[in-house]
């Protein structure tokens, strides 16, 4: 978390602007200072740490109800062994109860049928009593309340058993006085008061425990019921944010359409524009050339020296206009022709241009170093195209040397493309009108030094960048200059 | 009195006719031209009608035919000539400032025998004309008149 304060998010959020040297300032109020980190966040992160926020809550009203839930089920277990309690401490009453008549009977009458229900009682007692012990032993006050009955009981039997062999040994006399009040008066007083005890005892934690439950029932559902809640928060927030990227999208979509339709249109206009360039721009100016060519004819002998360069700059103008034009079209050309995608064989592109160049070549001393070149993936015109500018360049600007040295080769492959070269020892150029070199219209020597119109390396670029390649320049004034240009290799090429 | 047939030059623009002519004039092959100025004049020639109803009849050597043309333009008047039988046999040039490549590959479909663009120089241009006048209407041998595939 402490990150997120150091590093601004890595995308900025758009919409809130918020000024961002806030922390600098002036201690903030702690929400202030909470609300402006929030402002640093990014959609995405708000996104997320709401969907964090929202996520933690039903997680934590998930471990709430698992341990309610778990508490209501611990209850009717315990529930279930009170009210067992309270039925066997019935049971076991009743059968004391029976023991008690049973053998008082008996005492009088002397009928031992009578003793058929006191022998059913002591043989069940045991069985009684542990399955009260088991009942009682997570509850320590009832536990010593039935260890205090399971002694009365056992006296009292014990004494009725007594009672009974007196009887059999010395008759109804005998006994008579047992006989009226029972042998264990004591005894049966004291287990009521001890049954009731336990009995009002289990009562009391039972009543409490309905108590604990229907409350904790009551937070549960609570609970559950703002977890449904959050979750349909959760579900209307994510439906919101899907809707919006959708819509996001489509207005893109429909945005780029209508982007690429005007595009389109602009590239017909373009096109028409040209074509109205290449025709009628160029009609005026061999009009200019060809009537100050007849002018000179028809008048030459009778015009002085400057009338004659008026005429003859009239006409170098012209032409100079006319192959400006001519340029400007290749260059438009280059934009919209549809591009073939071949194999290109360098070495014999290379060729084919020096010998489509050697007019120029002719009376020049050019000692040429030309290295074996790649096969490229191009089309192979515009290729040409971008050797014939590269060399007439480099033959231009040796113009003024002795010897002029030309070297075409290419760098090492790396990366994915190839770079070619073409370095002279001409008059070079100051990298600090680099940026210069490859835009249009753009020249770094005055017309009387060098001619030229300013299209060329404009074109270089245009087609390279057309191959999805690059190209830029290094040199120096005076110590020549090197043009390189990469194009991305074919993988069939590779 | 031998029958010159003439070179016809179609030409909208007076100066590009004029310095035609001039260079023309060089090679003295200009009196042998008639220029049309537009489309439908061409098409008045070749078909003896209009201010053409009266001259002399026969095809003329070479059709000089520029591409933008009021009224009827080049390829227009290039069709025409193409599916006449009686004209199809004329040598066409095209003869046009335009180098887009539209207007070549329409021009080669539709039958032009040869597609020129004018150099803005003129000295250029007067080679190319004087060039175009002399093969066309000198060195090439028009084909017999009234000529007719037999198939």
């Amino acid at each position: 978390m402490e990150s997120a304060t150091q590093e601004p998010p890595t995308t900025p959020a758009p919409v809130h602007s918020e000024p961002v040297s806030h922390s600098s300032q002036a201690p903030i109020p702690k929400t202030g200072w909470l609300m402006e980190r929030f402002a640093h966040w990014s959609i995405e992160q708000r996104v997320l740490a709401g969907f964090g926020l929202v996520f933690a809550g039903i997680v934590v009203i998930s471990a709430i109800s698992y341990r309610n839930t778990s508490v209501l089920l611990e209850n009717s277990r315990l529930d279930t062994k009170s009210h067992e309690l309270v039925q066997l401490l019935g049971s076991v009453e009743e059968a004391l109860g029976a023991a008690e008549s049973g053998h008082r009977r008996y005492l009088v009458t002397g009928d031992e049928s009578y003793l058929k229900s006191y022998q059913a009682t002591v043989e069940q007692m045991p069985e009684y009593l542990r399955y009260l012990r088991g009942l009682t032993k997570e509850g320590a006050e009832q536990q010593d309340r039935v260890e205090a009955l399971e002694r009365l009981i056992t006296s009292q039997l014990k004494a009725e058993a007594e009672a009974i062999v007196q009887r059999k040994k010395r008759g109804y006399e005998g006994v008579r006085h047992l006989a009226l009040a029972g042998a264990a008066k004591n005894e049966i007083e004291g287990i009521h008061r001890l049954m009731t005890e336990l009995d009002t005892a289990e009562q009391r934690v039972l009543h409490a425990r309905v108590e604990e439950s229907a409350g904790s029932t009551k937070n549960t559902i609570a609970l559950l019921g703002l977890g449904a809640f959050l979750q349909l928060v959760l579900l209307a927030s994510v439906y919101i944010l899907i809707h919006h990227d959708i819509a996001e999208r489509r207005r893109v979509a429909a945005e780029l359409q209508s982007r690429g339709e005007l595009l389109q249109a602009a590239n017909k206009e373009l096109e028409a524009f040209s074509y109205s360039v290449s025709h009628d721009l160029r009609a005026p100016l061999r009009h200019i050339d060809g009537y100050a060519a007849l002018l000179s004819k028809a008048a030459g002998e009778t015009l002085n020296d400057k009338a004659r360069r008026y005429l003859q700059t009239i006409s170098s103008s012209a032409k100079q206009m006319g192959q400006l034009i001519d340029d400007l079209l290749v260059f438009s050309r280059m934009g919209r022709q549809d591009m073939l995608r071949t194999t290109v064989n360098l070495d014999q592109l290379v060729k084919t241009v020096l010998h489509d160049l050697r007019l120029d070549l002719q009376g020049r001393t050019i000692s040429w170093t030309i290295h074996p070149l790649p096969n490229v993936s191009g089309d192979p015109a515009m290729l040409r195209q971008v050797f014939v500018n590269l060399i007439s360049n480099a033959l231009k600007f040796t113009a003024t040397r002795l010897e002029a040295k030309i070297e075409i080769g290419a760098g090492p492959r790396n990366s994915g493309e190839t770079e070619v070269f073409v370095r002279d020892n001409g008059v070079g150029f100051d990298m600090q009108y680099v940026n210069k070199l490859f835009g249009v219209f753009q020249r770094l020597h005055r017309n009387d030094e060098f001619e030229g119109t300013g299209i060329g390396l404009a074109n270089v670029r245009r087609i390279i960048h057309r191959h999805g390649g690059r190209t830029w320049a290094e040199g120096a004034p005076d110590q020549g200059a090197t043009f390189h240009f990469s194009l991305p290799l074919a993988r069939s090429l590779r | 009195m031998t029958t010159v047939k003439p070179i016809l030059l179609a030409e909208d623009n007076p100066r590009d006719a004029e310095l035609a002519l001039a260079a023309m004039e060089e090679h003295h092959i200009a009196d042998k031209v008639v220029v049309c100025h537009d489309g439908a004049e061409v098409l008045d020639y070749l078909y003896c009608r209009g201010i053409f109803a009266s001259r002399q009849q026969g095809n003329p050597v070479v059709v000089f035919l520029d591409l933008k043309m009021p009224k009827v333009d080049g390829l227009e008047v290039l069709r025409a000539i193409k599916n006449d039988a009686n004209l199809k046999p004329i040598p066409v040039v095209m003869l046009t400032s335009s180098r887009e490549e539209r207007d070549l590959a329409q021009s080669y479909a539709l039958g032009a025998n040869a597609y020129v663009v004018k150099p803005v120089e003129f000295q250029q241009f007067i080679a190319a004309v004087k060039e175009l006048g002399v093969f066309w209407g000198v060195i090439n041998e028009p084909p017999p008149e009234g000529s007719k595939p037999n198939a």
